[in-house]
């Protein structure tokens, strides 16, 4: 049996990864890499939980695991991988209000003042165990970060891995929080997959011109003509 | 039992739609569909207690209490009238090409989706549910603005739900500092509405504060408050004017459901004050923008949702009062709202089907002759326009009158204000009737316009609602009021 104050240690180093990858997103030009690097980020979440359930034992956080493992770290970044290859946008370089060094000190500033705010509001849950306590500073710090991209970026491909990094950031959060009934969790996901494929596939329109976006939605079978109308 | 056969009327529905052959059909069974689950909820009214035991209800995670019932008839209602309309606006979409054959199917099967996404919502008792739910509506939502697939609907769709669905990740932060509350208070978490609301007065009010901010970020934004208005007029104007309707008269409701529910449970705790002042700080300035914004604007449908946004404004600024009267006009407004609402949109949507620029969908639309061409959607905008902005002896009008009274009674200040406001929007929605509705055809420089044909089905929702605000504006029945008393009594503000 591994010592549980080494493990809670790990997660921490597992944090900062967290963090890197963040400030990766924010700043990156290259696509293929943002979606690698939201791969990455969705990975050490499943770590995390594991690692949570080597020390807390809810079957809850494997099954968490599992899913996060299916859909974030395979399923959503193929799909964007392939949306990506057949439009044909390689770099998205253009910033919209903030360029990513400023974004980068606004987000520093943003999770120093994230520490202060949770510190006042946990006062009293603080001594429960200061894993939930970082879990949760991160937490929310990651999806202001995921924030900051959604809204500084101009590709809507590349605003929809900033949603999709938020999202990581609640389940950071939900991580530490393991009594919530699994089928929740579940569900969320499920309604999470929705959103992106939705997002994804009107992005696809937006990226490109109105007649190439009709011929696209063919080349997917998204949109069939073949029915008839009386 | 009961959500079992809500289930069953939606995957019937959904059946019905794949299997029908034309508009028509798939129209029917809308309709269907909706008349059925507003049976459902009469019928749970009238027989058995409300709230239900959880035994008849079948599943923990839901529950049925009056509130739930009230907007679920409300958008029921709503529903049945956009799916009868849209049986000959969407024949002019298919007619005119903006509707591709391929995407009808898409068009209904998202429509009774929406429908069956909102009740449940409605009926979650487990605030994650709710929240899964109205997540969907957003998407659902979303492909409906987005099914003409004109580069600017896309626009206003991918806009949508980037704000929407961004700020609703806030208020499932929200929900789970109430679950950590709850565990800190009862010693097991919940998420369960009816057993927060009992255990809601030991709540610390930092943590119940936090919570309810959070909560707000994400609901205010499915109800287009300020400053998360900014998607809400681009994707009413786009959407088509059936789906417009939807979104106007049920979809901010979502929004405005979610936010009353919190404000419930904090109101228990002792930061009530607290959570009455970000509601108040928010409506005042959700009507001010509302009501700058429409000064300026030609375009019919913008300027209708702008005023969805000004009577969001109102509904925060009633609830900010929270006294029990406040609580029974602002329940009252939510009803009046809708159904004008609805009815404005319909009306605005003849009337964009006959003057839409043949150019560019970007145009504003050239009005003109407008009692010569379509008599019956202009005195729909006029009427309709009387009764948004709370003339009597439209139902608005009473829930304007006694929300302001309320707020008087708070604070004189803020009620100057806000009358000052509400004073201006009048002024904007009768500045545009005047300018546009007396405009005529110059017989040589102007084209030739050819009448748009108005299907009886586009025509008789207008009437049919603007007779049932009068009525409701005019009857009160002890029944309607009780039924909103018991409301306020479930949200423990009596």
């Amino acid at each position: 049996m591994i010592e549980s104050a080494f493990l809670a240690g790990l997660i921490k180093v597992l944090f900062v990864g967290i963090i890197i990858t963040a400030a990766y997103l924010i700043t990156a030009r290259n696509l293929m890499s943002l979606v690698s690097v939201y791969s990455l980020q969705s990975f050490t979440l499943v770590i995390i939980a594991l690692l949570l359930y080597l020390i807390e034992g809810s079957p809850v956080l494997l099954a968490i695991a599992a899913i996060t493992f299916a859909s974030k770290v395979l399923i959503i970044p193929y799909f964007i991988a392939t949306i990506q290859e057949k439009i044909r946008i390689k770099r998205d370089i253009q910033f919209h209000f903030l360029s990513p060094t400023s974004s980068l000190l606004l987000s520093m500033g943003l999770m120093l003042l994230v520490y202060i705010a949770l510190s006042q509001v946990m006062e009293g849950i603080a001594e429960r165990e200061n894993l939930f306590f970082f879990g949760s500073v991160l937490g929310i710090s990651l999806m202001l970060m995921g924030m900051m991209v959604t809204f500084s970026r101009k590709r809507a491909l590349t605003k929809v891995l900033g949603f999709l990094s938020m999202e990581n950031g609640v389940l950071l959060f939900g991580l530490f929080v393991t009594e919530l009934p699994f089928i929740i969790e579940f569900l969320i996901v499920i309604d999470l997959i929705i959103l992106v494929l939705l997002t994804t596939i009107l992005t696809v329109g937006l990226d490109s011109t109105l007649e190439d976006y009709h011929k696209r939605l063919h080349r997917f079978h998204l949109w069939e003509d073949t029915e008839e109308v009386a | 039992m009961i959500i079992l056969l809500f289930f069953v009327v939606a995957a019937l529905t959904l059946a019905g739609v794949l299997i029908s052959r034309n508009q028509r059909q798939m129209n029917t069974v809308c309709i269907a569909q909706s008349v059925a689950f507003a049976f459902l909820a009469l019928f749970i009214l009238f027989t058995g207690q409300v709230p239900s035991p959880v035994l008849r209800i079948g599943s923990p995670y839901f529950f049925i209490d009056h509130l739930g019932l009230f907007e679920v008839l409300i958008s029921t209602v709503i529903f049945t009238f956009a799916a009868l309309y849209a049986r000959g606006y969407v024949e002019g979409l298919l007619a005119s090409g903006e509707l591709e054959k391929g995407g009808l199917r898409l068009f209904y099967i998202a429509w009774a989706a929406l429908l069956t996404a909102i009740v449940f919502a409605f009926f979650s008792d487990n605030l994650a549910l709710f929240w899964i739910f109205a997540e969907l509506t957003t998407v659902i939502s979303a492909l409906l603005v987005a099914i003409l697939a004109a580069r600017e609907n896309i626009d206003a769709a991918i806009k949508y739900i980037f704000i929407a669905s961004t700020s609703m990740l806030f208020s499932f932060i929200g929900f789970i500092f109430l679950f950590e509350t709850a565990r800190t208070v009862t010693g097991t978490g919940t998420l369960n509405w009816t057993e927060l609301i009992t255990a809601a007065h030991a709540f610390p009010p930092v943590m119940a504060t936090a919570a309810f901010v959070l909560v707000f970020i994400g609901f205010a934004a499915k109800s287009g408050i300020f400053p998360f208005h900014t998607w809400l007029p681009e994707a009413h104007a786009k959407a088509p004017s059936a789906v417009s309707a939807v979104l106007s008269g049920v979809l901010l409701n979502v929004g405005i459901y979610g936010i009353i529910r919190t404000y419930a449970i904090v109101h228990q705790t002792g930061s009530g004050q607290t959570a009455s002042f970000i509601l108040a700080v928010f409506g005042v300035l959700t009507i001010g923008i509302a009501a700058f914004s429409m000064i300026p604007e030609r375009n019919l449908k913008k300027l209708i949702a702008f005023s969805s946004v000004e009577n969001m404004g109102i509904l925060l600024v009633g609830l900010a009062v929270a006294t029990p009267v406040a609580l029974f006009f602002v329940l009252f407004h939510i009803m009046a709202h809708s159904l004008t609402k609805a009815s404005l949109f319909f009306s605005a949507g003849i009337l964009h089907r006959q003057y839409k620029s043949p150019l560019s969908s970007e145009a504003v639309d050239d009005i003109r002759d407008v009692f010569t061409f379509q008599p019956i959607a202009a005195w729909g905008v006029i009427i309709g326009g009387l009764a948004i902005t709370g003339m009597p002896p439209f139902p608005v009008f009473i829930s304007k009158f006694f929300l302001m009274l309320q707020v008087g009674t708070v604070s004189p200040l803020v009620l100057a204000v806000v009358l000052v406001l509400l004073f201006i929007a009048t002024v904007a929605i009768g500045f545009f009737v005047i300018i546009t509705f007396s405009k005529r055809s110059d017989p040589v420089r102007d084209t030739k316009l050819v009448p748009y044909k108005t299907p009886a089905s586009m025509q008789v929702p207008v009437m049919v609602l603007l007779v049932i605000l009068l009525i409701t504006g005019i009857i009160f029945t002890h029944g309607e009021v009780s039924f909103i008393t018991s409301i306020i009594t479930e949200l423990k503000f009596a």
